[in-house]
């Protein structure tokens, strides 16, 4: 909730933002009207995955740099 | 001898005591928001896969069961709702841009500990038992430099389960991640600070008084673009 409030306002003063977070939070990120939202399978507290897993944590935000200048319209929700 | 007039505790009282109770868990503090039968069906969910899952030695079993359960007691959220959203065009190529991150994960330089409610080296379990009061405050933005060394980075945070973020800060604040990839070149710049916050705090306060100071913040630092990672 927090993390949207902040992308709202990032956004409308023209600093693009993407939130990463886990599919828990879907329906509470949904009802914000984010721009861009990249859903990882993870539990609450665990968003880039198990500790230690360089690889996935390097996916993860490669896709979400991706997803920043790709979308072209608010409500951008992309899973990994 | 003196007779034991105490009630034998309900299942709702059973699953109320793992949101900050008497069994205080931040993975299972969920079951609160569920209703008696779905809390019923969770448990016995959780048993049957247990098994299964020590049968066939895979746990993405009791993780998907446990997202499930996670992902049902979020399902009807009652907070705040927005009809029309806000988008700001992302037109640098990101090898050229600058990038800034910034988490809801509680994570502080330790030569810098943001003494939440005015207490000095404030514990883990203590935020978890003071967690309301934290829901009131105005929430205290950390400046983390990307080049803090792992020892020097720390977390406090009573909203969730920190373990991993303990055992790899990177699985909530991904700042070698981000360093690497500055490193090899898929995006810009960095700033030179990354920022956390405990994101369990007031919301007016946030949106009143600290979201206008955060932007001043990151257009002072000529940010193209935000990771934001809510915990």
């Amino acid at each position: 909730m927090s993390v949207g409030h902040i992308a709202r306002g990032f956004e409308e003063s023209g600093i693009s933002t993407v939130v990463i977070a886990v599919e828990p939070f879907l329906k509470r990120l949904e009802i914000m009207s984010l721009p861009r939202t990249l859903l990882t399978d993870n539990l609450i507290g665990r968003v880039l995955g198990s500790p230690h897993d360089t690889s996935y944590q390097r996916k993860v935000l490669e896709k979400a740099v991706k997803l920043l200048s790709s979308a072209d319209k608010n409500g951008t929700v992309e899973h990994i | 001898m003196s007779e034991n007039t105490k009630s034998p505790e309900t299942f709702e009282e059973f699953r109320k005591s793992f949101f900050y109770g008497s069994r205080s868990d931040m993975s299972f503090k969920f079951l609160d928001h569920l209703s008696d039968e779905q809390g019923a069906d969770f448990l016995q969910k959780l048993f049957r896969d247990v098994i299964t899952s020590i049968d066939t030695g895979d746990t993405d079993l009791l993780k998907q069961t446990v997202l499930e359960g996670q992902a049902a007691a979020h399902a009807h959220p009652d907070t705040f709702s927005y009809s029309e959203g806000t988008f700001a065009p992302f037109t640098v190529n990101p090898a050229d841009a600058k990038f800034t991150m910034l988490t809801s994960s509680g994570h502080y330089p330790a030569y810098n500990d943001p003494e939440p409610l005015g207490i000095k080296e404030m514990s883990q379990s203590e935020a978890e038992r003071r967690i309301f009061d934290f829901l009131k405050e105005k929430p205290v933005l950390s400046e983390i430099p990307f080049s803090i060394s792992p020892d020097e980075l720390k977390v406090r945070h009573g909203g969730y389960d920190t373990r991993a973020s303990l055992e790899d800060p990177n699985v909530t604040f991904p700042w070698q991640r981000m360093n690497e990839l500055q490193e090899d070149g898929v995006i810009g710049r960095l700033t030179e600070n990354g920022y956390s916050f405990i994101g369990a705090c007031s919301q007016k306060r946030l949106m009143k008084d600290v979201i206008p100071e955060w932007i001043r913040l990151m257009k002072e630092n000529g940010v193209d673009g935000a990771i934001l990672i809510p915990v």
